[in-house]
């Protein structure tokens, strides 16, 4: 072993712990709810005061495991240790391997951080903190203009959202902080917006204060959700997060970190609450992401990018899931699909390590060479696509369906359901696109790409373990508790899916859909068939304008360049006349005063009694008349 | 043996002495090595601090507290003039004050064992020490300005300790002429006051503060008690002298006059103050000249609240045109005087907290810079910032400690420094009215001396240093100097600066203690004390 794996073997054995510790405490969570109290400690309390906490105020870090967090505990280890030891298989260049682990290994903390706190203050703190893990590992290929430059860009967009996010911790804070629950005479000291399962904090108050408020911070909320889980219209940086190192994408940009936006919204609508108009946007956003990115990864030729848009799209139902107030079933789908779409990256990555590049176009007949990894895509491709029984049907199905419940009540809903229910042909279409272009055929398009092989044992058997995930995971349905769980989850808001004849409809329509866009994949690229659109087609500016990813990359490009640019430059005006010449203009004073005091050796002595009856002249000058002044305009007092 | 009947409630003040007096004849007898010396004033400094430890309550040093419950915070009877109270505020200073001292001390032994003045210099430290902790009890104007004059005395002289080196004779000289006339400004105005009130003692005043019918001649008192005390805190527009003065000073007495003797300008501030202050309650009363009697109150405080914010925002904007890392350091110390004052100005509980707090942060924060510059500049590193290029990386452990004290002055989280600014700012909130501004103001001014401090951090940790421009003095044999180099900065040096280090975090992740031993000392003094 070189001494430059060290490093990773030491994260291997370190997050295989995590994962025993971290199924061990979500398994008996969710078996045995309650099982672990709320660990609170202080971290600073203000003593009592005249004024909005005449409680006093405390800053809380604390952990928390309830069932969603055991939930997400249980991805956020499983996910962790197997990209982990893929790693091992898969990164063998030289530099920056120890940085390569660190850095994994710090997200992995802040992620289980995150899951695991207790209020929204410390789950922001470890927000951020994933954030600039995804930062580093975005670019962790810096010399790459690329790389680099997608690590700036999934900053920036996402710090959009960051600021949205705490603006709506703001604004909650603010409304709750005024209003007070009815009666208390004020906040208790150390009710500061927890997100405990045991005590939803705010909705047992009932949503008093402002609603116009409530509502806006709500879209705050799902402003920052909407960056980090890359939802419409701050999608654009999660296709060029790509740039990373595949288990990076695997880990990070599908199975846990983008997911963090969809927890958000789970942990703020069953513990805060979301206004109907806020739920309605949820929707729209989610059910319009699911569609809008899924016409994207129809025709990207990157294999990659491919599987991107696609963790877009499906991150857009479980937000869709969780908008219609079915926040457990949101997380569900989030639960099965970190393990598919964990799979399908890995599976991509065993593909990119063998044959060295992530164009479709260029590969062809692989299966004959890796079978494994052959078999593990198509897993997760069956997954992905909603077939029973794999685990994407069970958590897909019961998002339409508990959207579905909601139509009734909520007859805005329509075009969202409908769209993400045409997101299902897609998604059955691109990702069997997707595998017939790189795996049937009888060899590669690209000649030069004949001698590939399946990984090391480390890259092998997380392949294997996440498959039996896939295959197995929507299993988890028919745990009784876990049914219970999904129904509890519903909320105040919402009925439970019943499974009944309606959703045997439903089923029955999706997974016929699912079957036809495999179907179309089928016919149009399989056995090595390359379908190219006629270039007189009405289609290709259609064609284009995906490719082009509805242009909303060089809009963005274009605010960036001419809007913020400008503003900067005025500001870096207004840094340079206006402040700087305050600033001058002190140091002219004030050396004109420092100079003549520096004069010791001449032993004067009059220039310090000078100085001093300066100072005194000042003095008296806002004593007795500025003070006064001011005293008077105060009001009296 | 009853250390209470022994010793009575002045044992820290009797230890510094007899630490003092026992330098001065150790001094006669000839032995005047630095490290027996300075182990004498670091032992009488860390002694009396346990005792003091010890009657703030802290149960595990219950055994050596001197001072019994019926002697802390008492209630004054109506008509008493004490000379002197103990109140656990006070007592909180004190352990600031001897903190101080204790680590200016600590370091200290690490200077080369035959300098000479080392007796002078421990001496006078102690000697300086004890006025300030005669400053912490005081409840009589002419009590509390002599104790201040012990300190400001011992100062003078310490600055010029070295009696060679001409920078610092002229900075003594600086420091002396300038005291000296401030000195009588509190005078006069405390004489001026005497003829208002009738009296010198602060309980008599506070009970009176609002009610004497001599308008002019109260706020001109006041005026001059604040011009002199102003001197000593460093407040604008008072302030010019201290950054010569700072920058003379030979660097470890330098870190002594702003980590501890000019917090003894803002506490007389506090004792001052508070009484007339707090007398009338912010917003309440009418116009400041009314019906004979005068509405000292809000006049005083928003004269005091105009010197917080010019204080922070001058020091500040001074600070970001410095090129010496000394001086830059100076004007920083005189911006933190004005968050300091903010606490003041506002006067109640949760602000005087946050005051508080600020200075106990800072006196980690600003004796530890100083000391780790002394360190590097004896190490033959230049006075210029960019002197400092690659030290971090040179000397890991150095530039991370150093590091982590600009962190806490810049305020980070996670730090002390974010701790008592977020205490001090929250309190100016929750006080509303104009002192919402106050809050703004220092938010500002914090934001401002990020770049300042972020610029000292990048120097070190980012910029290369030219060949040969970084001294390997430290380095024997011109290897990189191990990890745990003590060499060249000297091991007691580097104790100290690591146990800086050490608590600049671990108050900062872990508060709560402090901040609530502290939080209750205010809440006793404001209701107690003079």
């Amino acid at each position: 072993m070189r001494r430059l794996e060290w490093g990773g073997w030491v994260s291997v054995a370190f997050s295989g712990a995590a994962m025993v510790v971290g199924v061990l405490i979500g398994v008996g969570e969710m078996v045995n709810p309650g099982t672990y109290t709320d660990v609170r400690y202080t971290w600073l309390h203000l003593a009592p005061a005249p004024g909005p906490f005449p409680n006093g105020f405390s800053l809380v870090v604390g952990t928390l495991v309830d069932p969603i967090s055991a939930l997400m505990l249980i991805v956020v280890t499983v996910v962790g240790f197997l990209v982990m030891l893929y790693s091992i298989g898969y990164m063998h260049q030289d530099r920056g391997l120890p940085r390569y682990y660190a850095e994994l290994s710090l997200f992995l903390t802040a992620m289980s951080g995150l899951v695991l706190a207790d209020n929204l203050l410390e789950f922001f703190v470890f927000w951020e903190l994933v954030g600039v893990c995804s930062y580093f590992l975005i670019g962790f290929y810096y010399e790459k203009p690329s790389a680099a430059s997608a690590a700036k860009e999934a900053f920036i967009v996402t710090r959009v959202g960051d600021i949205m996010f705490l603006l709506g911790i703001f604004l909650y804070f603010y409304n709750f902080a005024l209003a007070g629950p009815a009666g208390s005479g004020g906040w208790a000291a150390n009710g500061f917006l927890f997100v405990n399962g045991n005590q939803p904090y705010l909705l047992g108050h009932g949503l008093g204060g402002n609603s116009t408020l409530l509502t806006v911070a709500g879209i705050m909320i799902l402003g920052g959700a909407a960056g980090k889980s890359a939802q419409f219209p701050l999608h654009v940086w999660l296709p060029d997060a790509m740039e990373g190192p595949t288990t990076v994408s695997a880990l990070i940009h599908a199975a846990t970190m983008v997911a963090a936006g969809v927890y958000l919204l789970a942990v703020a609508s069953l513990f805060l609450g979301f206004t109907s108009t806020d739920q309605l946007a949820i929707v729209g956003i989610g059910g319009f992401t699911a569609f809008f990115a899924a016409t994207m990864a129809v025709v990207h030729p990157d294999i990659k990018r491919v599987i991107a848009y696609s963790t877009i799209s499906q991150l857009g139902y479980m937000v869709m899931a969780v908008g219609a107030g079915f926040a457990m079933v949101g997380l569900f789908h989030l639960f099965t699909h970190a393990f598919f779409k964990a799979l399908l990256f890995l599976a991509a990555g065993s593909v990119i390590h063998a044959v060295g590049t992530q164009d479709l176009f260029k590969m062809g007949g692989l299966r004959k060479t890796m079978r494994l990894t052959a078999i593990a895509f198509a897993v997760g491709g069956l997954a992905l696509a909603g077939i029973p029984p794999f685990a994407g049907f069970w958590s897909k199905d019961d998002i339409l369906s508990a959207v579905y419940s909601q139509l009734g009540s909520h007859p805005a809903y329509w075009p969202f359901f409908l769209l993400a229910f045409a997101a299902v042909f897609l998604t059955a279409y691109y990702i069997f696109r997707a595998w017939f272009l790189a795996f049937s055929g009888d060899h590669p398009r690209d000649p030069s790409l004949g001698h590939a092989h399946e990984g090391p044992w480390t890259m092998q058997v997380p392949l294997v373990l996440l498959s039996a995930l896939a295959c197995g995971a929507g299993l988890l349905i028919f745990v009784p508790g876990f049914q219970s769980l999904l129904l509890s989850g519903a909320g105040a808001t919402g009925i439970p899916p019943v499974y009944g004849t309606t959703d045997l409809l439903i089923s029955a329509a999706s997974v016929a859909l699912g079957v036809s866009g495999i179907a179309l994949a089928w016919v149009l690229w399989g056995n090595g068939r390359v379908y190219a659109l006629p270039e007189t087609s009405a289609a290709q500016p259609v064609r284009r304008l995906l490719l082009k990813r509805y242009y909303f990359k060089i809009g963005y490009d274009w605010i960036g360049a001419k809007g913020v640019y400008t503003i900067a430059r005025a500001a870096d005006f207004f840094d340079r006349f206006v402040i700087d010449g305050t600033v001058h203009g002190f140091e002219r004073a004030f050396a004109l005063v420092s100079n003549r005091l520096r004069r010791i050796q001449s032993g004067v002595v009059s220039d310090y009694a000078a100085y001093v009856v300066a100072g005194l002249i000042a003095l008296f000058v806002i004593l007795l008349i500025v003070a006064p002044y001011v005293v008077s305009r105060l009001g009296g007092g | 043996m009853d250390l209470s009947s022994f010793a009575g409630p002045f044992l820290p003040e009797i230890l510094l002495l007899a630490g003092t007096l026992l330098i001065f004849l150790l001094d006669v007898l000839g032995i005047r090595r630095i490290e027996v010396t300075g182990a004498v004033a670091a032992g009488a400094s860390a002694l009396a601090l346990l005792f003091v430890v010890a009657d703030l309550g802290f149960a595990p040093l219950a055994f050596l507290a001197n001072l019994s419950a019926g002697q802390v915070d008492v209630a004054i009877a109506p008509g008493a003039t004490p000379l002197y109270a103990f109140t656990s505020l006070g007592l909180v200073f004190q352990g600031i004050f001897l903190t101080a001292s204790f680590l200016v001390a600590l370091a200290s032994m690490s200077r080369p064992s035959n300098e000479r003045g080392a007796p002078i210099f421990f001496g006078l430290l102690l000697l300086a020490t004890l006025g300030m902790l005669l400053v912490t009890i005081a409840s009589d104007l002419i009590f509390l300005l002599l104790s201040v004059e012990i300190v400001s005395i011992s100062t003078y002289l310490l600055v010029a300790y070295t009696r060679k080196d001409v920078r610092s004779l002229e900075a003594a000289m600086k420091f002396y002429i300038i005291g000296a006339l401030s000195t009588t400004l509190s005078f006069f105005g405390a004489s001026l006051l005497y003829g208002a009130y009738g009296t010198t003692n602060l309980f008599a005043i506070r009970a009176v503060a609002g009610s004497v019918g001599y308008p002019v001649l109260v706020l001109l008192g006041y005026g001059f008690l604040i011009a002199g005390l102003a001197f000593k805190a460093t407040l604008v527009p008072f302030h010019a002298w201290a950054v010569d003065v700072y920058d003379g000073a030979p660097t470890d007495v330098t870190a002594f006059l702003t980590g501890g003797s000019k917090k003894v300008g803002l506490f007389a501030i506090f004792l001052v103050f508070l009484g007339p202050v707090l007398f009338v309650a912010p917003g309440a009363g009418g116009s400041p000249f009314s019906g004979g009697t005068v509405n000292i109150g809000p006049v005083l405080q928003v004269t005091l609240a105009i010197l917080a914010v010019l204080t922070m925002t001058v020091g500040n904007v001074l600070a970001l045109l410095q090129k010496e890392m000394k001086r830059m350091l100076a004007y920083s110390s005189i911006s933190q005087a004005g968050y300091m004052l903010i606490g003041i100005v506002i006067g109640t509980s949760p602000a005087l907290t946050g005051a508080t707090l600020q200075m106990f942060a800072n006196v980690f924060m600003k004796t530890g810079v100083f000391l780790v510059v002394a360190g590097v500049t004896a190490l033959g590193v230049g006075p210029l910032i960019d002197d400092w290029k690659g030290l971090g990386t040179r000397r890991p452990l150095l530039g991370v400690a150093f590091g982590l004290m600009l962190l806490s002055l810049a305020g980070v989280p996670l730090t002390l420094g974010f701790v008592s600014k977020f205490v001090l700012f929250s309190s100016a909130v929750e006080a509303q009215g104009y002192f919402v501004w106050l809050a703004v103001a220092g938010l500002l001014n914090s934001a401002l001396s990020v770049f300042y401090y972020a610029r000292v951090l990048k120097v070190m940790f980012f910029d290369r240093p030219e060949p040969d421009a970084l001294p390997t003095g430290a380095v024997a044999g011109g290897s990189e100097p191990s990890l745990l180099a003590a060499g060249g900065l000297g091991y007691a040096r580097a104790t100290a600066i690591a146990l800086i280090a050490v608590a600049v975090v671990a108050f900062g992740v872990y508060p709560q203690p402090v901040l609530g031993a502290i939080s209750n000392a205010a809440q006793h003094f404001i209701h107690v004390g003079p």
